[in-house]
């Protein structure tokens, strides 16, 4: 990468007591890519999220975002700072409606908005994850494939630099990963880098410009989608001897 | 839904501002007690109800706002003059505790701020300026129940307009979030260390108001009297019995307290089982209906709308 890349991450360790969880990750992603991460359970894949986004602080390294180190930072500092995180398993507000939900993402992240700048930014979102018809529901009352799509939007109403996707295509069915697939693209093409976990390869390989394997917390492989699904330490940790089908254009 | 507790309350607020003209000072003076019930009920809401900090040491800041009071007044400082600087110190000691205390969560916090109130308590019987454990006697010719009366009772009404205010606010949404699930709303942005310390503030200050007004009616305070723990926990109960983190709740729970209270005190025997009975009464809403009479309203309300049975109480995770 010729340019100063977007994010930078430099032996990152992060150790909970016996157990270390990252060893010596290190990798950049530029402005505007879809980087995937893959690995199987127990990789680090979510823990390395969470040193990202500053819920966790690293034992090792440093992390640096749009030109300033961001390691150790509080999760509101990342964020204003323009990187935000999705949850695993979905954490909404469920007292709130979806609208309020997506409020709290454009009233205190990056873009600090208020009134009714707040209300046409949330409006504008929820149309472009498709929950507008659901904005008055309760978020207890969602399905998880709503759950998940309110997961994105809270986050990119914060309207972030570079979004962290954390298995947001975790139980859908697949014409909703089709759909969570375009949105991806979509959030990409409104000029917001995106790093993703996700479990399900074609869709990750579908959708990545390059991708990042990790396994017992270490790097194992890293590059484009065809390169990196062929590489036989990632087929021998975590793809298995089945044949992962490439998109043409990679 | 907003309109008909907000008529309630303009009426409400328009008979206890009318109340001197055709009461007398008897029922004036339950008056009096259940606005200052309003005032700490609906103040301890702002952080123990919006934002879910359960805190038992508000009678810390009652005490600090009743103490400012007396003793500027015994210098010579007209009492109600007072109340802007004790509202401040009562402020300044809620950042200064709530910064160690904040980083505590669930149980511990709470416990944390028993330990704060004891200690306040302690202390200010023990130093000779709050005139110790004998207490302070505000100055000769200090008082004017009318007066009294009314800067309760419009404190009362700026508390409940001023919890509404924070409920529907961008800083309410925060609180709401931070009670829901305090990571995510880190994750999307919220410093809730720094809202959980404004809303403390916030509340300590309108504590601390009401307690410079208590001892200007009372003319009379001792450290028993206003950092007493049991007054903590009545500061607790009358919103949690109304219904917790809304705005209606807390003025509700008051009226239950206040009436409790006058009835409780006209029986001799009865006088000191007020603790009792309110230990039963919150046992009964957190197993029935942790919202209070709110969520049994909501309930019953929702019942007469459907012929389907609602649903039962969210229990919440208080692991």
């Amino acid at each position: 990468m010729s340019a100063e890349p977007l994010l930078s991450v430099r032996d990152l360790s992060k150790r909970f007591g016996g157990l270390l969880a990252l060893d010596g990750v290190h990798f950049e992603v530029a402005r505007g890519e879809i980087f995937g991460i893959i690995g199987p359970n127990g990789a680090g894949k979510t823990t390395l999220f969470s040193c990202l986004t500053g819920l966790l602080p690293p034992t090792r390294g440093e992390i640096w975002f749009r030109g300033a180190r961001i390691d150790g930072r509080s999760s509101p500092a990342v964020v204003a700072r323009g990187l935000v995180r999705t949850h695993q398993i979905v954490r909404p507000f469920r007292e709130m409606t979806v609208e309020e939900n997506v409020s709290v993402g454009a009233h205190f992240g990056a873009g600090r908005r208020r009134g009714t700048d707040a209300l046409r930014r949330v409006r504008e979102i929820l149309e472009r994850t498709g929950l507008g018809p659901r904005a008055k529901a309760l978020a207890g009352t969602l399905t998880i494939g709503e759950l998940k799509r309110l997961e994105i939007a809270r986050a990119l109403a914060t309207e972030p630099t570079a979004i962290c996707l954390d298995e947001v295509m975790g139980g859908l069915n697949p014409a909703e990963i089709v759909g969570a697939m375009a949105l991806i693209r979509s959030i990409r093409d409104a000029n917001v880098t995106v790093l993703m976990i996700e479990h399900h390869v074609h869709a990750v390989v579908g959708v990545s410009d390059r991708i990042l394997v990790l396994n017992f917390g270490q790097r194992i492989a890293e590059g484009v989608p065809r390169d990196v699904v062929r590489d036989p330490e990632v087929v021998a940790a975590y793809l298995g001897d089945d044949s992962v089908p490439v998109r043409a254009d990679a | 839904m907003r309109a008909l507790p907000a008529s309630v309350g303009a009426v409400a607020a328009t008979a206890a501002l009318a109340a001197p003209f055709f009461l007398e000072r008897g029922a004036l003076n339950d008056l009096w007690s259940l606005a200052l019930g309003v005032i700490l009920a609906s103040a301890w809401n702002l952080l123990g109800g919006f934002a879910g900090q359960v805190s038992l040491g508000y009678s810390a800041f009652l005490g600090i706002g009743a103490y400012t009071t007396v003793l500027l007044s015994l210098r010579g400082v007209d009492p109600f003059l007072t109340l802007p600087l004790g509202a401040l110190l009562a402020a300044l000691f809620s950042v200064v505790i709530g910064l160690p205390a904040f980083r505590l969560r669930g149980p511990y916090f709470t416990i944390a701020t028993i330990g704060v109130g004891e200690a306040v308590r302690v202390s200010a019987a023990s130093v000779s300026f709050t005139g110790g454990s004998g207490g302070l006697r505000m100055p000769a010719g200090s008082f004017d129940f009318q007066l009294n009366y009314y800067s309760m009772t419009v404190l009362a009404i700026l508390a409940v307009a001023l919890s509404a205010v924070v409920r529907r606010s961008a800083f309410g949404r925060a609180l709401a979030a931070i009670r829901q699930d305090i990571d995510a709303a880190e994750s999307l942005g919220v410093n809730s260390t720094r809202f959980k310390l404004a809303a403390h503030a916030l509340s300590a200050a309108v504590v601390a108001l009401a307690g410079s007004l208590y001892a200007i009616n009372f003319q009379y305070i001792a450290p028993g009297s206003v950092f007493d723990f049991r007054l903590s926990l009545s500061i607790v109960l009358m919103p949690i019995v109304g219904g917790v983190g809304t705005v209606v709740g807390p003025v509700l729970g008051a009226l239950v307290f206040s009436t409790l209270q006058i009835k409780l005190l006209a029986i001799p025997a009865l006088r000191d089982a007020y603790l009792l009975l309110y230990g039963g009464l919150l046992i009964l809403v957190m197993l029935y209906e942790p919202k209070g009479l709110v969520g049994l309203w909501r309930r019953l309300t929702a019942r007469l709308r459907s012929p389907v049975p609602a649903p039962g109480p969210e229990v919440p995770d208080v692991g």
